[in-house]
């Protein structure tokens, strides 16, 4: 090592001109192959089993979830005024470019209403003309109220607001259209009528768009925030600089060849950044805080003399954390999502580049400006800082029950609180509660059915299934029970609402023919007598042509896993009774796959956590050449892991993508906080032979960078908490929360340990 | 005169030597006027096309008659096996009658007649992607007419005629492209009431048979809602000779 600072001193300009160099290549790359992934569909694992018969399903149904746009007259919609609003939306609604097929647009103007006339059946739109009569109207209105299809569904039950459906073509959600579909929907605001735009496209799009740009406006600050901190704490201006540039480098460099490699930035990946500043500044401050202890100590030594033994010194620590955070971070490879696998791989990268640009860098860029002029020579305060930890370290060892203790009782207080962990996958759980977004949803989901959707898919070998009435009559069962069962559950719709509306209907409108008939030809002759009669394409969004495979959709009031959850295990109660009449039962949709897709992101984390607790064991283990310190080491993961969950038991906040994977960051700094102070120690113990020394003079050195290290990165990340968007907020929180605890875990629980254990002093010619 | 022209399309050779120049509204009274069988029958294969290209194929067996005031046809399910023998039964008016049709619809399995009350000229034939009206001749004094172009089409000598209703209706206008020598248009471009192209028929077979030009094959695409819906005859008889009592709701419930 001393060989290799030695060869970059001596051609520092040559270092600093090549990494100046790769920086700019870095940079035109960047500008270059820019590319941010928004589309969710690009992130679910095409080949997991549930996705590709989910998008089969949605192929066939026509399933695509819809922009819903509601008016709201709080005198009644039956009026001139708002039936024209209605029409001439629709209409408008259907030229966009977005909308490839008239159909996809629902409204009272564009619904089916099926009814019975003459003995015959009729099946025309409510109106097409605009009604001129209170008769006509009230008309209208017996229509809709005694349509079981459209009631509730399309116009409230206090007949004061009324819902326009559109689907958009696949992928075609942007800002612009949000903004061209509120302009267009809220230019028909006025004469009293409100207008409500809501829908899961526009939640999960204005999402994607809304988090990123929220991030990017938050960001300078948390990096400004933590380059203050970092002037404060280690006194000197070019330190900081220097610190911040091996972090920003290691950034651009990463990011530079992953967009180079073709790879766009997804979700995750946007987070690289933030993992790099909290686990790379790291290097910076555990190598300047070396070199500003020895200036202090060495007062004759010449610059090359500090800052090789500064490499040669840090480069064992240094390394092992950086290699073991990069490894555990390749843990996450093991998850079945593509975009998550690239954030393993290029935060591992970005690890190992702050690694080596802390080990070339700094070495290259103190030769150029200069040792940081070390304040420290002010002996006072040092030496105060040094002796308040070597108190520390005494006192802990004092009451070093207390801290057993102590650390048992936070690990049972949190550990329950893990068992309250839930998981949400809602959308809409992560805007602020006052977002125009949430309040619109919260007024179509309590006027309507609901504005989540989740699609039970049946299906059979055999065709003709679905025309089979003791198959129909079990879907009735099915749907009655997952509505009156499940509270969020707003209806249905199937195909047994046509063949059960058409019963009646052609039966004088008499109620106890609202069932299903028991002959199978019937069924099949009522469905042609539809199709004869002008019945849409809506048909076959509940059945397909061979009629052996049937779509129940259900209409829920909110997209927050637990509702999703119940509602999906009240229809798996009718799995069994399906599979004996030889149909199999499957979800499809987006409610459903971004259930199973949070699902996935979650056991893959917490599989690559168990996994990193292994890998972090075997690689200090080989490292310190000792099982003993292996495990010593994991103790601040450990505990840093308890807590980060527990808090969210205790908080009630539910775990999502971003609060899942920003607890990999638990192992990143709890690694990087032991090591340091664990390497410390065994070189302290080496040199004074003597435990009470070794133990304060450890505090004193990796105790100071470690609380240094702690203090920027926890204030610079509080700033998050700030922000506008819950998993942001999260974010910041959890990782301030993880740096303190690491902290507090490594400086006391175990140094603790560490100091009971009596490693380096019992067979000291074994641990070296 | 026979209005369901296109489900059957008897066309008569008749008036072969148009050479002369013709205004378009003569060349619309060419086609309203050439002659048609006054009765008939064959098979028809209906094939409904849906947007993902999925067929469904129905096989029917069809009667004609045309009784001047009204015509009248009636249609019996042959496939799919649960529909078989559902019958259906059409009335068209003369169009002084100003009436709408009279349809019903036979259910063996409920042993009931129902009426299918609902029988606007706008609406589907059956399902299809052809509306009642596109199956029915129309008066040319209820269009003004344009003549836009005379020229080949497939071979064929072919007036392009734009005919647009004088009233609101279903569609805003049609341009026909129509063979000189057969008067039956070869094509049919439809459009909507926003003067959009909704519709495209394409006649891909005439044969002449005892005279007149039959259409054998066609298709009709919507293009607003992807669907398709094609239309092929079979052992066409040409005056079979069936009677007027044909055409009862007992007839209907006795099957095929």
């Amino acid at each position: 090592m001393k060989k290799f600072t030695h060869i970059v001193l001596k051609n520092y300009r040559l270092v600093l001109v090549f990494i100046l160099l790769g920086t700019l290549g870095n940079l035109y790359s960047i500008k270059q192959n820019f590319a941010l992934e928004t589309d969710l569909e690009t992130y679910m694992p095409k080949s997991h089993p549930a996705f590709i018969f989910s998008d089969k399903a949605e192929a066939q149904f026509d399933i695509r979830d819809a922009i819903l746009i509601a008016f709201n007259d709080p005198s009644g919609i039956y009026n001139p005024t708002t039936f024209k609003k209605i029409k001439d939306l629709t209409k408008a609604i259907q030229k966009l470019e977005v909308v490839d097929n008239k159909d996809d647009v629902l409204s009272l103007y564009t619904a089916d209403n099926i009814r019975g006339e003459d003995s015959g059946l009729e099946i025309e739109p409510f109106f097409k003309r605009i009604p001129k009569t209170d008769l006509q109207f009230k008309q209208i209105a017996e229509n809709v109220r005694s349509n079981e299809m459209v009631y509730r569904r399309l116009v409230s039950e206090d007949e004061k607001s009324t819902l326009i459906f559109t689907k958009i073509k696949d992928n075609s959600f942007s800002e612009e259209l949000y903004e061209e579909i509120l302009t267009l929907a809220n230019s028909y605001e006025g004469d009293g009528l409100e207008v409500y735009v809501a829908g899961q496209p526009i939640v999960e799009g204005t999402m994607a768009i809304l988090m990123p740009k929220d991030m990017k406006k938050m960001f300078p600050l948390v990096l400004l925030l933590i380059f203050v901190v970092l002037i404060l704490v280690l006194k000197s201006f070019k330190a900081s600089v220097i610190s911040m540039m091996v972090v920003i480098l290691s950034s651009i460099w990463t990011f530079g060849l992953m967009l180079g490699l073709g790879i766009p930035i997804y979700a995750p990946s946007s987070l690289i950044p933030v993992m790099l500043i909290a686990i790379g500044v790291a290097d910076a401050i555990h190598m300047f805080s070396h070199l500003q202890l020895q200036t202090k100590v060495h007062r004759n030594w010449t610059k090359t003399q500090l800052i090789e033994n500064m490499n040669t010194e840090m480069f064992s620590p240094v390394l092992m954390t950086s290699v073991t955070t990069a490894v555990g971070f390749l843990s996450l490879l093991s998850s079945d999502i593509i975009p998550i696998k690239y954030f393993a791989a290029f935060t591992a990268f970005g690890v190992i580049m702050a690694m080596l640009f802390s080990f070339i860098l700094i070495p290259a860029a103190l030769n150029l400006v200069g040792l940081p002029k070390s304040k420290l020579s002010n002996k006072s305060k040092s030496n105060t800082f040094s002796d308040k930890s070597k108190l520390l370290a005494v006192s802990l060892v004092a009451h070093k029950k207390i801290v057993f203790v102590s650390t048992i009782l936070v690990l049972l207080f949190f550990g329950f609180g893990m068992s309250k962990v839930w998981i949400n996958s809602s959308f809409l759980a992560r805007f602020p509660d006052n977002n125009p977004l949430v309040t619109t949803d919260a007024f179509v989901n309590d006027h309507f059915l609901g504005t989540t959707t989740i699609n039970v898919i049946l299906e059979s070998e055999e065709s003709g299934k679905f025309k089979n009435a003791d198959v129909l009559n079990l879907l009735d069962d099915l749907a009655i029970d997952v509505v009156s069962q499940n509270e969020n559950v707003g209806g249905s719709i199937s195909l047994v609402d046509f063949i059960k509306r058409m019963n009646k209907v052609l039966n004088e409108d008499r109620e106890e023919f609202y069932a299903i008939p028991d002959d199978s030809d019937l069924i099949a002759q009522y469905l042609l007598l539809y199709e004869m009669s002008g019945g849409s394409d809506k048909l076959w969004e509940v059945v397909n042509e061979d009629f052996n495979m049937a779509n129940l959709q259900i209409q829920l009031k909110n997209d927050n896993s637990k509702s999703l959850n119940a509602t999906l295990n009240s229809v798996e109660l009718y799995r069994a009774k399906f599979k004996d009449l030889g149909v199999n039962l499957n979800f499809a949709g987006s409610g459903y796959k971004v259930l199973v897709f949070n699902d996935l992101i979650l056991q893959g984390q917490i599989r690559s956590l168990l996994y990193s607790f292994l890998i972090v064991v075997v690689l200090l283990t080989l490292m310190f050449r000792s099982i003993k310190l292996g495990l010593i080491a994991t103790i601040p993961i450990f505990i840093t892991t308890v807590i980060s969950f527990g808090v969210l038991g205790w908080l009630n906040i539910p775990l999502e993508t971003t609060t899942a994977l920003i607890s990999s960051i638990a192992i990143g700094i709890g690694i990087d906080y032991a090591v340091h102070f664990i390497d410390r120690y065994k070189i302290e113990a080496l040199k004074h032979k003597n435990k009470t020394l070794a133990i304060q003079e450890t505090m004193a050195h990796s105790g100071r960078a470690i609380s240094f290290n702690a203090i920027v990165v926890v204030i610079g990340f509080l700033v998050l908490t700030l922000s506008a968007f819950k998993p942001n907020i999260a974010l910041g929180a959890i990782i301030s929360l993880n740096m303190f605890t690491s902290f507090i875990a490594t400086i006391s629980i175990m140094f603790i340990v560490l100091y009971v254990s009596n490693v380096f002093f019992n067979k000291p010619s074994k641990t070296k | 005169m026979n209005k369901l022209s296109l489900v059957l399309s008897f066309l008569l050779l008749s008036i072969s030597t148009v050479t002369t120049a013709q205004t378009a509204k003569e060349i619309a009274y060419l086609v309203y006027n050439k002659q048609s069988p006054s009765n008939g029958e064959s098979d028809m294969t209906m094939t409904l096309i849906n947007k993902k290209g999925h067929e469904r194929v129905r096989v029917l067996h069809q009667y004609f008659i045309d009784l001047e005031a009204v015509e009248k046809q009636l249609m019996f399910f042959k496939s799919p096996a649960d529909v078989k023998n559902t019958a259906f039964m059409n009335w068209t008016y003369n169009e002084e009658e100003d009436k709408n049709d009279d349809q019903w619809l036979y259910l063996p399995a409920l042993k009931k007649v129902k009426r299918i009350s609902n029988s606007n000229k706008d609406n589907d034939f059956m399902g299809s992607d052809f509306t009642y009206e596109d199956m029915e001749k129309r008066s040319p004094e209820r269009d003004s007419h344009t003549l836009v172009a005379s020229e080949m089409f497939n071979g064929e000598a072919v007036w392009v005629l734009e005919a647009i209703p004088l009233a609101e209706e279903q569609y805003s206008k049609k341009v026909a492209w129509v063979s000189k020598e057969k008067l039956t248009p070869l094509k049919v471009e439809f459009y909507d009431e926003d003067e959009e192209l909704l519709k495209t028929l394409f006649i891909k077979d005439i044969e002449n048979m005892e005279g007149f030009w039959i259409v054998i094959d066609q298709e009709m695409v919507n293009h607003q809602n992807k669907h398709a819906t094609k239309i092929g005859l079979e052992n066409i008889v040409i005056n079979s000779g069936v009677l007027p009592s044909k055409f009862t709701q007992r007839e209907m419930q006795k099957g095929l």
